[in-house]
């Protein structure tokens, strides 16, 4: 239950996810202006979900997330001339993974913050300004950073899946 | 070959002395524009004007010669201000065709309250207004109508490259050459009523001197029969009475003449009355500043309008600093800084995303009568005759102009607006529609009109359908293709099987034109208090109303939604508005999950660092 719950979170935030991608981008690249119209509309709902997601998953998440000893092989023979090995549970994340997730967690700050603060009068012109281009840069780095967390996510679910198909078998 | 080369010497010679001719013609030209007026020694302190008063022939005034004639200021102000260059400024040049017109401003309002007439016209090119021509109004006749507001020059002066209409009275009036004194006197006792007072009697050549201090102008030459010019003899013909007390022994005259105009001169023009709402300040007079601060003008007296987009469009030197921007911002082609002319503050707009400053213009906030529900109604000096001593007080007399309307300007950004709409009577050909001047509508159509009701308050007459049907069928005999309509209330009406019908057409549009004043304090501005000034179901700046001013009597009371002029969804604008409810939330929501992934990103920061620190300890778990 606990599982398919994370899954549902997982999922939403996917979805957000896309569509804060679509919106964002599109109409700077594709139609060459700024957020209006319906688009703003649906990319501030899809970000307010979003960023609830990225908090939920943060708290689900953190811990199976962790960076091991056996994340670092190489930064072990040099700290310890003998390597123990742990042994990785069934569903542990690699190494790649574990730097994606907590990427999108420390670029999801900025890119919210970003915009909650620009909600409040606090900054002036040149203010908005720079924060619009932190939230704009941030959100570039997020995508990447989701884009490849994503595959290894999949790839592992999928994976998981396949054993124990075969385990059935 | 000597006598070629002496040939070849002599055109030498002759070249060089032909360009050294050209160059002193040109630089004569050059010296005669700048008369001794026109060039400033650098002292800050302005001229004292003790000066010879000359009439229109050039002859001086003097008591026991021609102390009856009027002074001309062309004579008078000419022989020392270029005269000429003057005359091409700004508030003298509609008539020329070659001038661009900018953006749209306030017209002239011809109305007619027992034709049920009001529509905009204007010499210059804007789109919505009609020429004068086109409603059979002369140079005169307008000089007639209008001139009690403006400055003199332009249509006041005889056009002599036409033939001149017969019901014109040239002869009797005289011209109404640039009246410098509307502006540059300082005296109190300056009074431009009375100028109004003087156009109205056709006394055109008097009128400036009626205004000012030291003379006052009897008689009418409207009294007086067409092509005569006036004299002595005649009881009616006006007459100059100067004040001899004030002519110096050398018989010259001291005349108050100040280079900065004072605020009042422009009031007289330019004012505003926004009816039911107290009169507020402007910001800026408030605070010190005077019109010509911003408003400035060199000598070609090309008055910077001061709205954005003038200075890249014009050749006016002091557009871009006369601008909000300009003042507030600086001009950004400007090679040294000039942010914070006069002591203007830099804005800090503080939670204003900066999308607001590509769809808003600065006055969309700042400036006019903060928005209520539906538009006010307002009067203007020239639309109403503000300060004449004929003006109609009355808080419901023609014309009727809306404000403010919040519409989507020619740059593409949504500025507060003076909005009139259109009425009169026309000639319908294909597409196209052409206004009939009152008098013949009158003399065509009259007795289905009230031309015998004197309406005390000069507002609409209640129009039925049926003296529609019977003026446009009045107006029908005299047309030889199309026929007649009449537009009013953004609709037009034509005459179909006895029946009236309506229908949109683009004469039907309102006429709109930007405003700018009066500034509000900041504190006063839309999106001062919150987002939800603007955003906000209720909130007029999007959802107000616009009155439809129709003297149709089932058209009484419609209204048009504020958002139509914005060319904006309707469906969007309210589910927009309607989020701006949750928005609060929706900042605590943002603000939580920023809370819990940053607590959760320092947590795990802590627990690596300490594990890290472990292992460099040498403690081997």
């Amino acid at each position: 239950m606990f599982n398919a719950f994370k899954k549902l979170v997982y999922l939403v935030a996917l979805l957000c996810f896309v569509v804060l991608t679509v919106t964002g981008f599109y109409p700077l690249l594709i139609l060459g202006r700024s957020l209006y119209g319906y688009w703003v509309m649906a990319h501030i709902t899809a970000g307010a979900i979003f960023g609830g997601c990225l908090a939920v998953l943060a708290i689900l998440w953190a811990e199976r997330h962790r960076f091991s000893g056996s994340d670092w092989p190489w930064l072990q023979r040099i700290i310890r001339p003998r390597t123990e090995s742990q042994r990785r549970p069934a569903e542990q994340f690699g190494l790649m993974q574990k730097i994606a997730f907590w990427l999108i967690m420390l670029l999801a700050l900025p890119v919210i913050l970003s915009i909650v603060l620009m909600m409040f009068p606090l900054f002036g012109t040149y203010g908005q300004e720079f924060l619009l281009q932190v939230h704009r840069y941030s959100s570039i780095a997020l995508t990447l950073a989701v884009i490849a967390y994503n595959p290894f996510y999949l790839t592992m679910v999928v994976g998981k899946h396949k054993m124990q198909i075969r385990i059935k078998r | 070959m000597l006598y070629s080369h002496k040939l070849r010497y002599l055109g030498i010679v002759s070249l060089i002395l032909g360009i050294s001719l050209v160059c002193q013609a040109n630089e004569t030209e050059a010296e005669k524009v700048r008369l001794i007026g026109d060039v400033s020694s650098g002292s800050g302190a302005t001229a004292v004007h003790n000066i010879s008063l000359y009439d229109k022939k050039g002859f001086v005034i003097l008591p026991e010669v021609n102390f009856n004639q009027p002074f001309s200021t062309r004579q008078s102000c000419g022989r020392c201000h270029d005269y000429e260059t003057i005359s091409a400024g700004w508030h003298f040049n509609a008539v020329d065709e070659e001038v661009q017109g900018g953006r749209c401003g306030q017209p002239w309002i011809y109305w007619d309250c027992s034709t049920a007439t009001q529509i905009p016209i204007s010499y210059r090119q804007w789109p919505g207004t009609f020429k004068p021509g086109q409603l059979g109004l002369t140079r005169w006749w307008f000089t007639r109508i209008f001139g009690r507001h403006f400055p003199g020059g332009g249509a006041g002066i005889k056009d002599n490259s036409s033939q001149p209409a017969l019901k014109d009275r040239w002869t009797v009036s005289g011209e109404l050459e640039i009246n410098c004194l509307a502006c540059h006197d300082g005296e109190a006792s300056h009074d431009q009523a009375e100028y109004a007072r003087q156009i109205s009697q056709h006394n055109f050549r008097w009128a400036a001197a009626g205004s000012c201090g030291f003379a006052s102008v009897t008689g009418s030459a409207k009294e007086l029969p067409d092509f005569q010019e006036p004299s002595s003899q005649s009881e009616d013909a006006p007459t100059v009475f100067y004040d001899a007390g004030r002519f110096l022994p050398d018989r010259k005259v001291f005349l108050d003449i100040v280079g900065k105009v004072p605020n009042e001169r422009c009031y007289f023009c330019h004012s505003t009355k926004i009816i039911g709402q107290e009169y507020r300040e402007d910001v800026h007079l408030a605070a010190g500043l005077s019109c010509v601060d911003c408003h400035r003008n060199g000598l070609d007296h090309m008055i910077a309008r001061g709205y954005e987009g003038e200075a890249p469009n014009s050749s006016k030197p002091f557009a871009a600093s006369a601008s909000c921007e300009g003042c507030h911002l600086g001009e950004e082609e400007a090679s040294e800084p000039t942010e914070g002319r006069l002591g203007a503050p830099r804005p800090k707009h503080a939670g204003i995303p900066v999308v607001h400053f590509d769809k808003l213009s600065c006055t969309a906030c700042h400036s006019g009568p903060r928005p209520r529900s539906t538009t006010f109604r307002i009067k203007t000096s020239r639309a109403h005759a503000l300060g004449t001593y004929s003006a109609n007080k009355s808080d419901d007399t023609l014309p009727y102009i809306q404000s403010p309307v919040f519409a989507r300007g020619a740059d593409g950004k949504i500025a507060p607006h003076n909005l009139l709409w259109p009425a009169y009577w026309a000639y319908l050909s294909g597409e196209s529609v052409t206004p009939i001047a009152p008098e013949i509508v009158k003399s065509v159509a009259g007795k289905a009109l009230y031309l015998d009701v004197e309406l005390a308050s000069a507002s609409w007459p209640e129009l039925s359908e049926e003296t529609i049907a019977a003026v446009l069928t009045a107006l029908s005999s005299t047309v030889a293709e199309g026929e007649a309509v009449y537009i009013c209330g953004g609709k037009l009406y034509r005459l179909v099987e006895g029946k009236i019908i309506a229908r949109e057409h683009d004469a039907g549009r309102p006429y709109m034109w930007p405003i700018a004043h009066n500034v509000r304090p900041a504190a006063q501005s839309l999106g001062a208090v919150a987002c939800e000034d603007c955003h906000a179901t209720d909130k007029a700046f999007i959802f107000g109303k616009v009155a439809i001013d129709t003297p149709l009597v089932s058209d009484k009371n419609c209204v048009r939604k504020m958002m139509e002029f914005q060319d904006g969804d309707a469906f969007y604008a309210s589910l927009f508005a309607m989020s701006f409810v949750f928005r609060p939330w929706l900042k605590v929501a943002a603000l939580a999950s920023c809370a819990a992934l940053a607590a959760v990103v320092i947590l795990y920061a802590f627990k690596g660092l300490a594990c890290i620190l472990k292992v460099l300890a040498g403690e081997n778990r």
